[in-house]
């Protein structure tokens, strides 16, 4: 059995009397894309925030490597090798591209040259070298999304949350953005990924988690998650689901 | 070229007493300067760090009231006594960093506020400390020979270059905030506090330690104001009117430049001194309507728009 990445345990959180995440538990193994889907509102998010260490849980664990990391700062998890990118994108908008990306890096590379050479390469590969000078908040949304990427793994992470990094790309974009997603994976940064583009997210997820009202409703692979009934029914309704068995 | 141009500069500072001899001048100086060392404390935590103080005279009140109760009770020569005012700023700057630094955006800004409104409160009812209302008052400064030739606290020449080293030292150790890592990181979280804890920046650390510097440079400012005036008392000192002029300052020269402190008190303190000799009643409303036409045509401030300017012509632009 691979080792695990990443291990949620139990993991609940409620805001007032609504229960956002409810008793979630799964498993990321090392060096795994893993899809994690849901209807509008099902708390995916709230899943990465937790994660992160954006929102303390109200009960349940998050293990990274097998080290608990509830109760840290979202610094402090970022530092333990978790980077996420935020569904709206959050640049910072006064600076460059090359700036937004370098401070990232300097969690790795104290120097600044060292820092902005690593920063410049993170950047190319995503495709932004043309852009390096330009503000980010004169980026078009795609290079938003892109600079998102780009600014979370100069952090170093050992385990990458994509929120909705497909969120208002084109096809084309969508096939490309793809690619660049395997490109990560393939240099050894395991992958959960939020998205609603679920063409996507089937073609290139080793494993696909469903969650609804906070709950997990299916997790296997990305076959065995379009037959499940329970997914159907989360995603076009009760009826639908009927007419699926027939 | 840079490094020609800060020469002259300083060769000038160093050259002005005895060029301009008026007392009235040089105290325009002093007070130029003394009022670029307050700009440059708040253009580290309102610029670079992007949290907006309008309550820095805690910080130069606390400073201002350290030094002189050192001086009066212990007898602690003020030379000392500016340096730990400065620390005494910048030690009760951490709980309220740690306190206020929970709020965000405009619910900060109002707590500084209140937290300014708490210290002056203080400073008037501990009277056995601060004399309360009446104030603290010196009568003699004590004897200081520099280089074999007694001071004479009498004249402002002295004090003129206590206060240029002060004011240039802030403006050194802003350049070089601006150049390492903590300067960028201040400016990640201004940019964005979510985005700037995502890629691992400690930013209630990085926070604190703007408001520590900037705290320790108002106190430090307080100090020499203490010295110079020979005179304080709370509603001196604590004046939410001296926390709005250190906004003034800095934005009006440009938030998050090096040298826009400098420009910006230049600007408007001797902006206001003319209003005031030529309008004796009413000058304030000139300066307001200043101040309104400044902000709302040169939102980067003076420096800020002229560096724009610059950067535009040698074609170097971004994006």
């Amino acid at each position: 059995m691979p080792e695990a990445m990443l291990e949620l345990k139990g993991l609940s959180r409620s805001f007032g009397g609504l229960l956002a995440v409810s008793d979630l538990s799964f498993t990321v193994e090392k060096g795994a894309i893993i899809g994690l889907i849901g209807p509008n509102g099902a708390g995916k998010t709230t899943v990465f925030n937790l994660v992160a260490g954006f929102l303390p849980p109200s009960a349940g664990e998050v293990l990274l490597e097998g080290k608990d990391l509830v109760g840290l700062k979202p610094h402090a998890v970022t530092r333990r090798g978790i980077a996420r990118t935020f569904q709206i994108v959050k640049p910072f908008r006064n600076l460059s591209v090359l700036e937004n990306v370098t401070l990232a890096a300097f969690l790795r590379f104290p120097m600044r040259r060292q820092a902005e050479a690593e920063a410049a390469r993170l950047i190319e590969k995503m495709g932004l070298k043309d852009k390096i000078k330009f503000s980010a908040n004169d980026l078009t949304l795609v290079d938003q999304k892109r600079l998102e990427i780009a600014r979370a793994l100069a952090t170093g992470p050992k385990l990458l949350l994509l929120d909705e990094p497909m969120g208002g790309l084109n096809a084309t974009e969508v096939d490309l953005a793809t690619l660049l997603i395997r490109d990560i994976c393939a240099d050894g940064v395991t992958i959960i990924w939020v998205e609603h583009v679920l063409r996507a997210i089937m073609n290139t997820s080793h494993r696909v988690i469903v969650i609804n009202y906070g709950e997990k409703i299916a997790d296997g692979t990305p076959q065995e998650v379009v037959e499940n009934p329970n997914v159907i029914a989360a995603y076009l309704g009760k009826r639908a689901r009927s007419h699926a068995a027939d | 070229m840079r490094f020609i141009l800060i020469l002259v500069a300083l060769a000038a500072l160093l050259a002005a007493p005895w060029v301009i001899t008026d007392p009235f001048y040089v105290h325009l100086m002093i007070m130029v300067l003394m009022w670029t060392l307050l700009g440059a404390s708040w253009n580290v935590l309102g610029g670079f760090a992007g949290q907006v103080s309008f309550g820095h005279s805690a910080f130069l009140g606390v400073g201002a009231y350290a030094t002189m109760i050192l001086y009066l009770n212990l007898g602690l020569s003020p030379w000392y006594g500016i340096v730990i005012g400065g620390l005494a700023a910048a030690a009760i700057a951490l709980p309220i960093g740690l306190v206020c630094f929970r709020l965000r955006g405009p619910y900060f800004a109002l707590s500084t506020l209140a937290v300014a409104e708490i210290i002056r409160l203080v400073a008037l009812n501990w009277e056995s400390l601060t004399n309360g209302p009446v104030g603290l008052l010196i009568t003699t400064l004590p004897p200081v020979t520099f280089a074999g030739v007694p001071v004479d606290w009498e004249s402002k020449t002295p004090f003129y270059y206590i206060i240029a080293v002060l004011a240039v030292g802030s403006l050194g150790s802003v350049a070089m905030l601006a150049h390492s890592r903590l300067g960028a990181y201040l400016l990640a979280v201004r940019d964005d506090i979510d985005t700037a804890e995502a890629i691992g920046i400690n930013t209630a650390q990085v926070r604190v330690s703007a408001l520590a510097l900037s705290a320790f440079l108002a106190g430090v400012g307080g100090g020499f104001y203490a010295m110079y005036l020979r005179y304080v008392d709370p509603d001196a000192v604590f004046s939410i009117a001296l926390s709005v002029e250190m906004v003034f300052i800095a934005v009006v020269g440009g938030l998050t430049t090096v040298i826009g402190p400098l420009i910006g008190a230049v600007f408007l303190v001797t902006l206001g001194e003319t209003f005031r000799s030529h309008f004796l009643t009413g000058h304030l409303i000139f300066y307001g309507l200043f101040m309104m036409v400044a902000i709302r045509y040169m939102p980067e401030g003076i420096w800020g728009r002229l560096r724009l300017i610059f950067r535009n012509r040698s074609g170097v632009r971004n994006a």
